[in-house]
């Protein structure tokens, strides 16, 4: 099996933009992400589009994949939608990953797109609910932000963390994300403003809580065969993973942890035979702040039950020894659905290039991003590791 | 009429069930200026997600309880009530789903009149006994369930009285309380109260004397009809639209006003139609009567009396724990809030909604026959072993369990095929229960935790209630809530 490499990718600015279209944010997307390319690209180098959206507001639910991959310019290019919630383009990234490896595709395109602040806050809120398991779980009324509160009442009734440590959490992602251009919330917020906000679903109030994005990303991954036109510096894809589990909390056998997300990260390491000692960086799927206190857990950062000491520590930080989440996250960056995953991956892409600007990590070489469908019904991790010139 | 009251059933037990919440007089004093219903000092307010059904069921239930009787017993299931959930649709085989009633039981829906829960007794007891021992059947039971959430125009006496409750009776041979003596009796007397097709509110001419008139002709003519005089009952539950009209009916009953204000509840539950005489009855046996008389009546008009004999076993939850606001009565009303949002809800077909009503309404887990463990709903792969069963074994659960997460999903936070509940009754808690097997284990499932539900947590017991769930497509979804163990009444 050949080696895959992301040689270009790219964001919108994440946010409200009632000036867009789902189709102008990917084009906008595809674009950055061509232009991204050290050594330059052209569009009809792409082979293989597959295009991630779970399809809030439902829209052009069917062949989005081409709605939005022709109106890109990706003419005849085969293109197709995948769903899987907000790991939706983790998974595209992933299926793009599979097309090169095999030999299908000797570049391929995996990109996001979704909109969802042109709809009423009820409609929003509709949407927001389809990725939990729909017959039992909503129909108790619940969120996906009541699903991720589930969790965190059984997390803090198991462990020690509280409140305070999830609003820590925000406030740092907050301070990365006030250093980032593309940012939906890039302002910094205080602990007493992440402390005291309403409450949405207890124990979560709204600084817990990302908002909801439009916005597009887009990612160009290439075959070694061909990685040394485009590059010099080639980013490679050291290790994949991905699992599922039961859509339902209720059917799960842990609240405290998703073990869709635990199961992802250990093949990842395993197939980029590192350890998590050994990243420098990681983006992970704060949708809301429990999300990422689970994450340290599940992707290895710390043991069970030590992630509120890994939040005081500091290593979290963007000065610390592991820094998460310095795109801001889904929280201050923002998270379109659909967007999101691929968004992971270009902001690895800036990092690993030494292109991040005021959050640049110093001397980022190896980088994990985690994407997170639903409550953890899908979850994908990817490793990426920035190689010597050749 | 009663020839031979032996070969009727008699009555087994009664349960009641009443909403927690309460308002008082002075609340609509507040708010009015004044408060038109005498004798009411307050009144049983019904959450958002409680209706005529569900009411019913928790009146049943405790029914079946107190006759120590089971669901599966019933031959007979009669569902009395002037406010239907639906205008067209029998809503007594969803009864009869909870219950777990025999698919082959006679079901009975009667409504448009207050005195439908007496004309359905009357008709059970008609039908019954069931059963036939000789043959070594088990006896059947009947059960008489009335429930009624009464409305009327916010500026109207009518709907100052109207209150909410919940009755029935199990109708058994060889029953603790004996039918003595029975009898009906119809007169024309339009206009007293009425509601016009596709209205949601009862009216009234209120001409007061002509009311008076028909109340007391209608069941003095019934009295007329009994074998015995009544004088000598320990109490008398009549129907009571109000707090006074009640004693206007003593001379034509023969019977004294203390009888009736020892089988009253309008006093505080206000005017809980259908149900008002059962619950009057309830009451009064509670409070160890040995003969009621039960005298309905509705407008049209027409009464029905009865006198049961004996010390007939009460489950009842009469106590109100908390008071309302004008304001919070008027939101639960659904009087000032404005209905499902646009934007949509959960997609659950009603075909598939259909198939899944053991869940919903008994419980019904599947136990793998690999492992053993116990699923919920039970389907697909088993959540223990991963094996595939061929089929799971149906295993009805006895309803408790513990919270093992748990949020409430804060004011404004619903989406939007629950905005309407939130908007009436508040935030509400969505919980993970675990839920006990009947042998041990346990298998969790989603809920909302209704009910005194402050201070709810991980570790709190819980047991299961029906509610509604939500309304899609016109048809309202009933299934399972969880309510505090330790807040039971």
């Amino acid at each position: 099996m050949r080696d895959a490499y992301i040689i270009g990718a790219g964001q919108t600015s994440f946010g409200a933009m009632p000036g867009e279209s789902y189709r102008s944010l990917f084009t906008e997307a595809v674009d950055h992400a061509l232009e991204s390319v050290p050594a330059g690209i052209d569009a009809d180098a792409v082979d293989e589009a597959v295009v991630g959206s779970l399809g809030v507001g439902g829209r052009q639910i069917g062949l989005s994949g081409p709605a939005v991959t022709e109106h890109a310019g990706l003419h005849g290019v085969p293109s197709a939608r995948i769903e899987n919630a907000c790991a939706a383009s983790g998974y595209a990234v992933r299926q793009a990953i599979q097309a090169v490896r095999s030999g299908m595709a000797d570049v391929a395109l995996a990109g996001g797109v979704e909109v969802m602040t042109d709809m009423s806050g009820d409609a929003a809120k509709y949407w927001l609910g389809v990725s939990g398991e729909t017959e039992w779980e909503r129909l108790t009324g619940t969120t996906f932000a009541g699903v991720y509160a589930q969790m965190a009442s059984a997390y803090f009734d198991r462990y020690e963390a509280t409140p305070e440590h999830l609003s820590r959490i925000a406030v740092k992602n907050h301070a990365n994300g006030a250093k980032n251009p593309n940012a939906h919330l890039g302002f910094e917020c205080s602990l007493e403003d992440a402390t005291s906000a309403p409450a949405v679903a207890d124990p979560l109030n709204l600084y817990h809580c990302c908002p909801t994005s439009d916005g597009a990303a887009a990612v160009l991954v290439a075959g070694e065969e061909v990685v040394g036109e485009y590059t010099d510096e080639p980013i490679r894809v050291a290790g994949v993973g991905a699992a599922s589990e039961r859509v339902g909390l209720f059917q799960r056998d842990t609240y405290t942890g998703i073990d869709s997300s635990a199961v992802a990260a250990a093949e990842a390491y395993d197939s980029a035979g590192i350890d998590p000692e050994d990243l420098d960086f990681a983006e992970v799927h704060d949708c809301f702040a429990i999300a990422e206190l689970l994450a340290y857990e599940d992707l290895g950062f710390c043991e069970r039950g030590a992630a509120h000491e890994l939040v005081e520590s500091g290593a979290t930080e963007l000065d610390g020894a592991l820094p998460v989440n310095a795109s801001g996250g889904l929280k201050s960056k923002g998270h379109p659905i659909g967007a999101t995953g691929a968004g992971q991956i270009a902001e690895a892409y800036k990092q690993l290039r030494g292109e991040a600007g005021d959050r640049q990590i110093p001397d980022a070489e190896v980088g994990l991003t985690h994407n997170v469908g639903g409550s953890g019904g899908a979850a994908v991790v990817h490793v990426l590791e920035r190689e010597v010139a050749r | 009429m009663s020839d031979d009251p032996t070969s009727e059933p008699g009555v087994a037990a009664i349960g009641a069930y009443t909403p927690r919440l309460r308002v008082d007089a002075e609340a609509f004093e507040e708010a009015w200026g004044r408060f038109d219903v005498a004798g009411v000092e307050e009144k049983a307010v019904p959450e958002a997600d409680e209706d005529a059904l569900t009411m019913g069921v928790a009146a049943a239930g405790r029914a079946l309880d107190a006759a120590g009787r089971d669901g599966d017993e019933i031959a007979h299931l009669a569902f009395a009530t002037t406010t239907p959930p639906m205008a067209e649709e029998e809503l007594t085989p969803r009864l009869a789903s909870v219950l777990g009633a025999p698919a082959d039981a006679a079901t009975r829906t009667l409504t448009g009149s207050t005195r439908a829960g007496a004309q359905a007794l009357a008709g059970a007891l008609d039908a019954g006994p069931w059963g036939n021992s000789d043959a070594g059947d088990a006896d059947g039971i009947g059960l008489v369930v009335a429930a009624d959430c009464r409305r009327g125009a916010p500026d109207s006496g009518i709907e100052h009285a109207a209150g909410a409750g919940a009755a029935a009776l199990v109708l058994a041979a060889d029953a603790p309380g004996t039918v003595v003596d029975r009898a009906a009796h119809v007169a024309s007397y339009p206009g007293t109260r009425f509601r016009g097709a596709g209205d949601d509110e009862t009216t009234g001419l209120g001409v007061t004397q002509y009311d008076r008139e028909a109340f007391t002709a209608a069941l003095g003519g019934a009295a007329d009809g009994l074998d015995a005089d009544p004088s000598g009952v320990d109490a008398a539950a009549v129907q009571s639209p109000d707090g006074k009209l009640p004693y206007r009916a003593a001379g034509a009953l023969g019977v004294d006003t203390e009888t009736i204000a020892a089988g009253e509840t309008v006093s505080h539950l206000g005017d809980t139609g259908a149900a008002s005489t059962f619950l009057g009855a309830a009451s009064a046996f509670d409070d160890g009567s040995g003969q009621v008389l039960i005298a309905a009546y509705g407008s049209g008009a027409g009464a029905n009396l009865f006198v049961i004999d004996g010390s007939v076993p009460v489950n009842a939850a009469f106590s109100g724990a908390t008071d309302v606001s004008y304001a919070e009565y008027l939101r639960r009303r659904g009087e000032i809030t404005s209905g499902e949002p646009e934007g949509g809800g959960a997609y659950v077909s009603v075909p598939s909604w259909q198939r899944t009503t053991p869940q919903r309404h008994r419980l019904v887990a599947g136990r793998c026959p690999n492992c053993g463990a116990l699923n919920f709903p039970p389907g697909g792969a088993c959540r223990a072993c991963g094996g595939r069963p061929d089929s799971y074994e149906q295993v009805e659960l006895p309803g408790e369990g513990t919270v093992e997460a748990v949020t409430t999903i804060a004011q404004g936070g619903a989406p939007p095929e629950f905005v309407e509940q939130q908007s009436r009754s508040g935030p509400f808690l969505s919980a993970i229960v675990a839920l006990d097997g009947p042998e041990g284990g346990n298998v969790s499932v989603p809920s909302q935790v209704v009910g005194d539900a402050d201070g709810v947590e991980i570790g709190t017991r819980v047991e299961a209630t029906t509610r509604r769930i939500y309304t899609q497509e016109g048809v309202i979804r009933y299934g399972f809530k969880m309510q505090p163990v330790d807040r039971r009444r």
